[in-house]
C-alpha cells in the first residue's frame, strides 16, 4: 500500500494505492508522481455526482505531453465505488497514461467489462480529504473551448507525493 | 504522446428499454428489471420505457397490487436519484394513466415523441401503431385508445376489468399463432412516415431486436425480456453525451 497525498488550491487529499490489485496501474502512476507530472496541473473535468478528471492539464487548459501508456487492469476486482481512484483513457482499453479520476458515487458501469468488455481500472481510494472531494464535486461548470465540464474556478494539483 | 481528448468516462444521456411484460408469475424478469433500475439506469441522465412494462394494466387504481407498489416505487427512487425518467404506452399496459405516473414519478410522453440527444434528432415509439398492416389490431387500437372507450372502461369495478383482460390475452394469444410473421412487423409506410420526422428511430413491440440501417437513416429496435423462460432475453440501448447509440445485452457488454 503506497499513500499519496494530493495537495489542492481546495485543499488536501490522502489516498493509498493498491499496488497489490493494481501494480502496473500504480507502478505507472507513481512514475509520473516522481517525475513532478502532476505538478501545477487541474482538475479539468468535473461532472457533479458522476466523477472528477485530472492531471492531463495545466491551468489555461495546456495539455500535458505523456510518455508512457499503461495496460488496463480493470479485471483486477476493484470495484468504481465512491472515493475510488480509476485511470483515465480514450476508448482505446489500453490508453491510459496520466490523467485520472475519482468517482464521486458508486459507478457500478464503470467497473469490468464495463461497456466495452474493459471497464475503468481502479487502483486506490481516497482515505482523508473526502469533503475536499465533495467540495470539488460541487464546483460551478462551464464550456472552454472544446472541453466540457471545465471547473470556472481552475481546481488546481499543486503536486503530488508519496507520503509512505 | 497523445492529444487525443480523454474524454472517458462518459455518463449515458439516455437508455431504452421496452417489452418487459412484468408480471408476478415472472419473477426472475421483474428482478433483472429491479438490478437494472438499481446498477445502469443511475449511470444515465434519463430512462426511458417504451412500451409494455407490464404485461397488462387494469387502471391505476391496481397500484394496490403490491407487484404493481413496488414497481412505482422502484421508478420513483431512481427519478430522486436524478434520472429522469418518461413512460409511453405499449399495447398491454396503454391503461397507465397520471395516477401511476405521479407514484412512480415519471412523465408520460405520446407518440410519436422527437427527442434531441447530443444534437442527433430520435423519434420514439411503441412500434404498435406502425404494423399497420395487421388490421384487426389497428381496428382494435383505435377502439380502446379512445379516450371515450376508456372513461367507460376504467368505470367498471376492478375485478371485472380483470377479467376482461384476462379473456382478451388468451384472445390474443391464439390469434397470434394464426397471423403471419409480416404483419406482426412494424410496415415499411409506416417506417418511411416516422422517418420523415428523424432519421432515427428507437421502437420495441416486435420482440425482435434489431439495428436496420438504410442509406443513413437507422431504425433500432429492443429486444423483450424473458428470464423466466427460454431463450433468456433482454437489454437496452444507450446513447451518450456524443450521440452514440449502442446496443446492450442484459449483463451491459456492447453488441
Amino acid at each position: 500500500m503506497t499513500t499519496i497525498l494530493i495537495t489542492t488550491n481546495q485543499g488536501n487529499i490522502k489516498a493509498e494505492l493498491d499496488d497489490a490489485k493494481a501494480p502496473k496501474t500504480v507502478e505507472n502512476f507513481l512514475y509520473y508522481v516522481n517525475k513532478g507530472h502532476f505538478d501545477n496541473t487541474i482538475f479539468h473535468r468535473v461532472i457533479k455526482d458522476f466523477m472528477i478528471q485530472g492531471g492531463g492539464f495545466e491551468p489555461g487548459m495546456k495539455q500535458k505531453d505523456t510518455d508512457q501508456t499503461v495496460e488496463n487492469e480493470g479485471k483486477n476486482g476493484l470495484k468504481n465505488d465512491k472515493y475510488t481512484l480509476a485511470m483515465a483513457r480514450t476508448s482505446a482499453p489500453h490508453s491510459a497514461s496520466a490523467q485520472f479520476f475519482i468517482n464521486t458515487k458508486g459507478n457500478d458501469f464503470l467497473n469490468y467489462p464495463g461497456q466495452d468488455g474493459w471497464g475503468y481500472a481502479v487502483f486506490g481510494k481516497v482515505v482523508e480529504g473526502q469533503d475536499v472531494v465533495d467540495q470539488i464535486n460541487n464546483v460551478k461548470t462551464t464550456r472552454a473551448g472544446m472541453h466540457a465540464d471545465v471547473p470556472a474556478d481552475a481546481v488546481i494539483i499543486e503536486k503530488i507525493e508519496v507520503v509512505q | 504522446m497523445s492529444t487525443e481528448s480523454m474524454n472517458t468516462p462518459t455518463r449515458a444521456l439516455a437508455l431504452f428499454i421496452s417489452d418487459l411484460h412484468l408480471q408476478a408469475s415472472h419473477p426472475r424478469t421483474a428482478d433483472a428489471f429491479f438490478r437494472f433500475l438499481s446498477e445502469q439506469a443511475p449511470q444515465a441522465e434519463a430512462l426511458y420505457l417504451l412500451g409494455d412494462i407490464f404485461e397488462y394494466w387494469a387502471g391505476d387504481d391496481d397500484l394496490e397490487t403490491p407487484f404493481n407498489a413496488a414497481i412505482a416505487a422502484a421508478l420513483r427512487e431512481l427519478g430522486e436519484r436524478g434520472v429522469a425518467v418518461y413512460w409511453m404506452a405499449g399495447n398491454r399496459d396503454f391503461l397507465v394513466g397520471p395516477g401511476f405516473a405521479q407514484a412512480a414519478g415519471l412523465t408520460l410522453l405520446a407518440e410519436p415523441h422527437l427527442a434531441s440527444f447530443g444534437g442527433r434528432q430520435v423519434v420514439l415509439v411503441h412500434g404498435d401503431a406502425q404494423c399497420t398492416g395487421d388490421l384487426k389490431y389497428m381496428a382494435f387500437r383505435a377502439q380502446v385508445r379512445d379516450p371515450a372507450w376508456q372513461a367507460q372502461f376504467l368505470a367498471m369495478p376492478l375485478a371485472q376489468r380483470k377479467a376482461i383482460i384476462a379473456g382478451l390475452r388468451e384472445g390474443s394469444r391464439s390469434a397470434h399463432a394464426d397471423k403471419s410473421m409480416d404483419i406482426m412487423d412494424v410496415a415499411a409506410e409506416a417506417v418511411t412516415a416516422l422517418h420523415a420526422q428523424a432519421d432515427t428511430i428507437i421502437h420495441g413491440h416486435t420482440h425482435r431486436p434489431a439495428l436496420h440501417r438504410q442509406e443513413g437513416l437507422r431504425r433500432f429496435v429492443l429486444p423483450d425480456w424473458e428470464l423466466d423462460e427460454e431463450p433468456v432475453r433482454g437489454g437496452w440501448i444507450a446513447i451518450d453525451a456524443d450521440g452514440n447509440i449502442t446496443r446492450h445485452t442484459l449483463d451491459g457488454s456492447a453488441l
